[in-house]
């Protein structure tokens, strides 16, 4: 439950501050940091206007989506407290309802029937279908590290001891940091900002949405950061008292989301003929991270 | 001793690089096969003693060195001629002259110790300074194929010889789990049977890939066909016979080591794969050649291909192997020799470019006649006996299948080498203006004919102490 | 630590997989030679200060230093095009190369070796494929030649990996490298652009049948 509250809380500042960086790096004031919630609100105030060639998948797919996001974050734990829906092999549900949601939102782009939207439903397929065996790999090396397979038993019995376990923490922190770029549709893989359909991935699958809808699928991206950041927080918690965990919690939320802006400030997005071979990087690295752990365990030496 | 001899030697080698005089280089050059020839002779009479700690004489050795000595005399001495010749009208510049003299005396050199080394890091060191040396001499024509051909030398050997030196490594650490960090070739005999035999596989692998770039055997023998194509003939002569030499004992001493453990029949198939693989590489390729250096070097790849498969073979395969190489070494490098007088006829090496060489210069062309029985191993010349004898070695094993094979395939090559050599000598040539053909004294190839006729008479007298070397060579190996 | 160093060095060869510019791969050696610094200065406890100090010529100034500074010498001197200019796209050789390590790690499965760290084994085996594959799908001479010194890489790995029983054998693989690496390096790539006056080497491949 604890985890569902604070991912809930860090979700309302998380977008604000990588605009916040954004801005600042550039020289400008920016926006304060509840404006990306703002005008969420101000979206779910409207109605929406759906297109007539359209059918109720397009109507139905943001709630869906957004529900998905919800049921993904009501699974991620916070430290030893479990999260809402805890079980023996919770990431796959965790992995696969975010694919759900994905789904969704793929299909409903496609039910539009414009071209630009079946063109960044590909993009987006695409790079999920590359992100998915990195996530797999890196959740399975954790799950054969600790011998557990529910998310809140991995990372309460996670716990740095060699040098070797320092360098996989490292590891495991970029490529749910990528993760999180690619499934949110960010820099290096997509320009959130970009004002050309041909070059957008999930924005363009969004163009026909608007507003309560609009206002739902915007929210899930700032909810979807805030799960990726508490995972990445959960990494490093191991099973220190609430008092600790929760400054360490909202610490390395505010962190990831200050590195996310820095990194949108000063890389230029790939090509899009580049991003899945940075995607599957990912996979090799967590690969790396899987033969790292096997190192570990002495099934190997 | 041996360490005078590389003293003497690095000498020599120091004062051809930097004379500039034609008569001093001649003079040097002699004084240098005089010294390789006195460090044979003396280690005839020190057969099987350790020297410098790193050298040990015994029968591989000191058969290799004696059939590099002779070549290496007449290398030298047809470099002379070549050196006289390679231009139209003048001569080579002189610096040109003291680098390839100095190259083809490191040549020697490295390649003496590398015969003499009876520790695996020592052979694989003068193996890396025969790549350098022959890269060099590659180069000394210095058009574009020649810097095209040594750069591929150079490149494709040097990764080679880091694959052995991988190899090297193998075998290191499956000596330290035995126990043992002597990486000498006799501590290794002796221990072998004890190592692991994952490593040793490994290893083994690895070396061969590895020196089958020098050996000129299929994995990397597109190296040394490319480096024959555009070497001057004397060292073309070298790299095809003596160098391969080098490869072999190189291979042939991992080989003697795996000898004596579980996996010497995973070994075999290895090198009878190689083999086979060289066999029709070649055998292809000598179909559509139309150069005649390079169809010297697929038929040298051949040859090398017959031998890894009379190792691979074993029996009385063991000692065929050993005397096809002596007898290919002299056939092969009579060959080279002579095609560097063809080239002086009709100045070129294209196949279609010459013809009616028997109206041209007649001793030339008796000995393209016996390069052809001799390396089609026709029933009078010893590689008829040498080869005969590793196919009576697979009837007895029963590779009654792979020995069909190969005999399709050497009837291929035969006929390809056949239709290529008769039209040298017979087919009227086309385009040809005969009237600025040189007088080329006899003498010049009575190298050729010597060289020859050894291969006549050791195939059918082979003399008492040329067995016993070899018997004593393959003496680690089962029988 | 030295596996962490070592799983370092593997991941920079991914990023050899995917790099374009003949820039990224000089960094990318340059990084190499320090993991391999550091790797030898800690695993070679046993060894003499003065072998520790040719180890550590050849890592820090001579891997380091040396050869990137000179790569970058030639690369400006020829005019070579900054892009690698592989046969294949990235996407294929990062494939590649994750699935050489993965074949490399399947295979130490293979050893039951009490007297070699399994990581150096497939660590250095990973190098010594991936520098064979870059030799192979790329087109210039200039990245021949340094897909050839990850090779060598690769080998110093391996030869680390004995190097505190048998000094002898890794500086003669060091010595291996040095000579090697000047002949090729700075011979030919400088001889080659003397004969054929091009701004941009092309691949020599006028020898063929």
């Amino acid at each position: 439950m604890i985890s569902f509250i604070l991912i809930i809380l860090a979700s309302i500042f998380f977008t604000g501050i990588i605009i916040r960086t954004k801005s600042i790096v550039t020289g400008r004031k920016g926006p304060g940091i509840f404006q990306p919630v703002k005008d969420v609100i101000r979206l779910w105030k409207k109605g929406a206007v759906y297109s007539k060639t359209t059918s109720f998948i397009f109507q139905i797919a943001p709630s869906i989506y957004f529900a998905s996001v919800l049921m993904a974050i009501m699974v991620v734990p916070f430290g030893q407290y479990k999260g809402i829906i805890s079980f023996e092999g919770d990431f796959v549900f965790f992995a696969y309802v975010l694919a759900l949601g994905k789904f969704f939102s793929i299909i409903s782009a496609l039910d539009t029937g414009s071209s630009f939207e079946g063109m960044g439903a590909s993009r987006e397929a695409l790079y999920s279908m590359f992100a998915e065996p990195a996530f797999f790999i890196l959740m399975g090396s954790f799950a054969l590290l600790t011998g557990k397979t529910s998310f809140q038993e991995i990372f309460a019995s996670l716990h740095f001891g060699s040098s070797i376990s320092y360098i996989l923490g490292v590891l495991a922190t970029f490529v749910l940091a990528m993760i999180t770029m690619v499934e949110n549709s960010r820099m290096p893989i997509d320009d959130p900002k970009t004002h050309l359909e041909l070059t957008m991935v999930h924005e363009v699958m969004i163009l026909d949405n608007s507003g309560f809808d609009l206002g739902m699928i915007l929210y899930a991206t700032n909810l979807k950061f805030a799960m990726y950041g508490a995972l990445i927080a959960n990494l490093f918690m191991g099973s220190f008292p609430l008092y600790l965990t929760i400054p360490i919690f909202f610490g390395i939320q505010i962190l990831f989301a200050i590195a996310v802006g820095l990194l949108e400030s000063f890389t230029a997005r790939f090509r899009m003929n580049h991003n899945a071979q940075y995607i599957f990087v990912l996979s090799s690295v967590s690969l790396l991270i899987f033969f790292g752990v096997l190192l570990m365990l002495g099934r190997f030496n | 001793m041996p360490l005078y001899y590389f003293i003497l030697a690095v000498v020599l080698i120091g004062c051809l690089f930097f004379a500039r005089s034609k008569t001093l280089h001649h003079i040097l050059l002699i004084l240098f096969n005089i010294l390789q020839w006195g460090f044979t002779i003396y280690e005839c009479f020190h057969f099987n003693t350790e020297q410098l700690g790193y050298f040990t004489v015994d029968g591989v050795a000191l058969i290799m060195l004696i059939v590099l000595s002779i070549l290496s005399t007449t290398s030298s001495y047809h470099s002379v001629g070549y050196l006289e010749h390679q231009h139209k009208f003048h001569t080579t510049p002189l610096r040109a002259q003291a680098i390839y003299y100095a190259a083809l005396g490191i040549l020697i050199m490295a390649q003496t110790g590398a015969f003499l080394a009876s520790h695996i890091a020592a052979t694989w060191i003068f193996v890396e300074l025969t790549t350098f040396a022959a890269a060099v001499l590659i180069y000394h024509e210095r058009t574009e194929y020649a810097i095209e051909a040594s750069w591929k030398y150079l490149f494709v050997c040097s990764i080679a010889i880091t694959f052995a030196f991988i190899g090297i490594l193998f075998l290191s650490i499956s000596a330290q789990e035995a126990g043992t960090i002597n990486l000498s070739y006799q501590s290794l005999i002796q221990h072998a049977a004890t190592f692991n035999p994952f490593w040793l596989k490994l290893a083994f692998l690895f070396i061969i890939v590895g020196y089958s770039a020098k050996m000129g055997l299929f994995p990397m023998h597109t190296v040394c066909i490319d480096a024959h194509t555009v070497a001057p003939p004397p060292i073309s002569a070298f790299i095809s016979t003596t160098l391969m030499n080098v490869g072999f004992v190189a291979i042939f001493r991992t080989y003697t080591i795996i000898a004596s453990t579980s996996i010497l029949p995973w070994a075999n198939n290895i090198l009878l794969i190689s083999g086979t693989l060289s066999v029709f590489v070649a055998a292809v390729y000598l179909l559509r050649v139309n150069h005649f250096k390079r169809m010297s070097a697929y038929s040298s790849l051949e040859n090398m291909g017959i031998v890894a498969i009379g190792l691979g073979t074993g029996g009385i395969g063991y000692y065929a192997v050993f005397l096809h190489l002596i007898f290919h070494s002299f056939t092969k490098a009579s060959l080279f020799y002579q095609i560097q007088q063809v080239h002086r006829v009709y100045k070129s090496y294209l196949i279609r470019n010459t013809g009616g060489y028997f109206k041209y210069y007649t001793p030339g062309a008796m000995v393209i006649l016996l390069v052809f029985i001799c390396i089609t191993a026709m029933p009078p010349s010893g590689m008829f006996i040498s080869e005969f004898m590793i196919f009576r070695a697979m009837f007895e094993k029963h590779y009654i299948g792979l020995l069909v094979l190969i005999l399709i395939l050497l009837t291929l090559a035969m006929w390809a080498l056949g239709k290529n050599f008769f039209r040298l000598i017979y087919a009227p040539p086309v385009n040809f203006d005969s009237s600025h053909v040189g007088k080329i004294s006899l003498k010049e190839s009575l190298s050729q004919f010597i060289l020859l006729g050894l291969v006549f008479y050791l195939g059918f007298n082979p003399p008492q102490q040329m067995v016993d070397l070899i018997n004593e060579a393959i003496k680690n190996l089962p029988h | 630590m030295t596996n962490v160093l070592l799983i370092v060095f593997t991941i920079s060869l991914l990023y050899l997989g995917i790099a374009t510019r003949l820039l990224t791969y000089i960094r990318i050696f340059a990084f190499q030679g320090l993991l391999l610094f550091g790797v030898s200065f800690i695993e070679l406890t046993q060894i003499t200060t003065l072998n520790l100090i040719f180890i550590l010529l050849e890592t820090i100034i001579f891997k380091t230093i040396v050869v990137p500074l000179f790569m970058n010498y030639v690369i400006k001197k020829n005019k070579i095009t900054r892009d690698s200019e592989p046969y294949l796209p990235s996407f294929i050789s990062l494939i590649i190369i994750t699935t050489i390590i993965i074949i490399t790690f399947i295979l130490s499965n293979a050893i039951n070796a009490s007297h070699i760290s399994k990581i150096y084994f497939v660590v250095a085996l990973s190098a010594l494929f991936a520098g064979l594959y870059i030799i192979i799908t790329r087109r210039k001479i200039i990245t021949h030649v340094m897909g050839f010194l990850i090779v060598e890489n690769g080998v110093f790995i391996l030869s680390l990996a004995v190097g505190n029983k048998m000094p002898m054998l890794l500086n003669t693989g060091i010595l291996l490298d040095f000579f090697l690496s000047f002949l090729v390096l700075g011979i030919f790539v400088n001889k080659i652009k003397d004969v054929f006056k091009e701004p941009d080497m092309q691949t020599l491949s006028q020898l063929r049948d």
